[in-house]
């Protein structure tokens, strides 16, 4: 990019916010122009399910900063991108209006999966997307004193649920798995399932809706368990699909969010980067399967490293090879992943409260519940073991921009140094990893890959006080 | 990095009633955060130089509850 050069971002939410904040971070002085079809401007997308529903923050509090003395964006809010040409450069809008481009960010995210049957023009059957959305939610719920029923058993089911329990309203969670949050490991699943209990949310696992009922005045649900439930709200949270709608006829493979190469270039266009939840790039830290990862914190990083590489160009810039995380809370318990747990064949009892995930004998992931400190630990163990391949860039004599390291995602200089851990077979057998867990975790000594450790990772469990310890608070220190 | 007077530059302050202590600000922000093996949060108020300022940023973005909060000039 040059000066006097406009970049179009489609998408105004974390990510589409993240990307201009980066652009101007990496000086770029042209014109920087940000679509979003929320009237609003980006704000703190994962606060809908929760803290918004719940009402303990409001709308006005929950928008996104950025940290530059000045971001310099056109917004153009309330519009939806109609069409895409790669050819012309172009996005059409509403009204015939249409708009060029030298770079084109493409962040528009996901859109909650429609459930079959589902009746969307009760107004009590809703989706938890937007703050309108939340809003929408709480006001059904002022309307009736009816429990809510959420379907799906995702992380937002189940947050919707606890949000629920927190506000003192009943509440059905209604999953065809066999147990909730089924894919982040039996430790969390089961640790899910009695928090549920605990707090009195109703469960209805291995079930499906065979008839809804909705008449003017309430919603009901007939349920395969042969169960009659009579809500005043139903959220359905049976997971998202891309909204890459818009880019159908531009010529880039849209099947399943945007494919793009490991630099999140869209396949076939050198000037469209993809960030967010609709990019579906092959992640070399793991393999060359290009897949979408849907998490916050992703958003975030790549939306910064498709910015840097916009500026780059194409035969320049470098692959994101992220170690992608999530957390979630659920009640009073800190849920968080790390990694790919999805490509595991196989789980291990890595530590109290930790699940690792395992693909040909490799750890690909890591699950924990509760246990942040500890997780800290693991993280950077998980980064060691399954470092960033280091990357050779193309023989080309490219001026090359200076380029603002990614933080975190690439592996330490120390990490890298540290020793390649000894590879497992490639024939896995179970007992014979466990040990080697055993005898590589229960006596590690801090390497140098963590210096800041005081005790190796193992210990760190031990010193950690249960979940019956209260979260405390930050302390500043002052000077 | 030019002098500052007392009081004035950047800083950081941690909103305690949305913190929940995932430690993802010690991830991105080592030499600013620390979470102890107690489960505590420890920051430093003032960043004093620009490696410190990028990762107090960076802990302020990717914060899952958006509690870090920063004031003062921020072109580092």
């Amino acid at each position: 990019m040059a000066d006097g050069d406009r970049i179009v971002i489609v998408g105004a939410g974390v990510a589409g916010l993240r990307a201009a904040e980066r652009l101007r971070e990496q000086n770029f002085d042209g014109e920087i122009v940000l679509i979003g079809d929320e009237a609003r401007r980006p704000y703190h997308r994962p606060m809908v399910s929760k803290a918004l529903v719940m009402g303990t923050e409001r709308p006005s509090d929950v928008g996104l900063s950025h940290y530059l003395p000045d971001l310099d964006v056109h917004w153009r809010l309330g519009a939806r991108v109609t069409h895409l040409d790669t050819t012309e450069r172009v996005v059409h809008l509403p009204g015939g209006e249409s708009l060029w481009y030298d770079g084109l960010i493409a962040a528009t995210g996901v859109y909650p999966r429609h459930l079959p049957g589902a009746p969307r023009h009760d107004p009590r059957v809703r989706i938890l997307r937007t703050v309108e959305d939340s809003m929408a939610v709480r006001r059904c719920l002022n309307a009736s004193k009816k429990p809510a029923v959420v379907i799906g058993a995702g992380l937002i089911g189940n947050e919707f649920a606890a949000s629920m329990r927190h506000i003192g309203r009943d509440v059905t969670l209604i999953g065809h798995a066999k147990a909730p949050l089924h894919r982040f490991g039996d430790r969390v699943s089961s640790g899910i399932v009695e928090a549920h209990h605990e707090h009195r949310a109703k469960l209805a696992m291995k079930s499906e809706v065979r008839h809804w009922i909705s008449t003017k005045d309430t919603v009901g649900l007939h349920l395969t368990n042969n169960q009659l439930l009579v809500a005043s709200v139903v959220v359905l949270a049976i997971g998202s699909v891309p909204s890459v709608d818009w880019m159908r006829g531009s010529g880039l493979d849209i099947s399943d969010g945007v494919l793009c190469d490991s630099k999140l270039f869209a396949e076939g266009a050198s000037d469209v980067v993809i960030a967010g939840d609709i990019a579906r790039w092959p992640n070399l830290r793991f393999d060359e399967t290009p897949r979408r990862v849907e998490h916050w914190i992703n958003a975030v990083e790549s939306a910064r490293h498709a910015a840097d590489n916009l500026l780059m160009g194409q035969s320049s810039a470098k692959p994101f090879t992220p170690l992608p995380r999530a957390w979630s809370t659920l009640y009073d318990t800190r849920l968080q992943m790390c990694g790919m747990p999805s490509l595991a064949e196989d789980t291990v009892t890595l530590a109290d409260g930790i699940t690792g995930f395992i693909r040909d004998g490799r750890l690909v992931g890591i699950s924990s519940w509760d246990k942040p400190r500890a997780m800290l630990d693991w993280m950077a163990e998980l980064d060691r073991r399954l470092p960033a391949p280091d990357y050779v860039p193309e023989p080309e004599p490219a001026p090359a921009p200076e380029v603002a390291e990614v933080p975190t995602v690439e592996p330490s200089p120390a990490a890298l140094a540290a020793d390649v851990p000894p590879e497992f077979d490639s024939g896995f057998d179970h007992q014979a990893f466990e040990r080697e867990f055993e005898s590589e975790f229960a006596n590690d000594i801090p390497t140098t890959a963590f210096p800041a450790l005081a005790a190796p990772p193992t210990t760190a469990f031990a010193a950690q006080p249960g979940a019956a310890a209260p979260p405390t608070m930050a302390i500043p220190i002052g000077r | 990095m030019p002098f500052r007077l007392p009081g004035g530059g950047p800083r950081i302050s941690v909103d305690n009633d949305r913190c929940e202590l995932y430690g993802i600000c010690a991830m991105e922000a080592p030499d600013v955060f620390d979470l102890g093996q107690d489960g505590r949060l420890r920051f430093h108020t003032r960043l004093l130089d620009e490696t410190t300022m990028e990762q107090a940023k960076m802990a302020a973005r990717c914060c899952p509850m958006q509690a870090v909060v920063m004031r003062g000039e921020l072109d580092g």
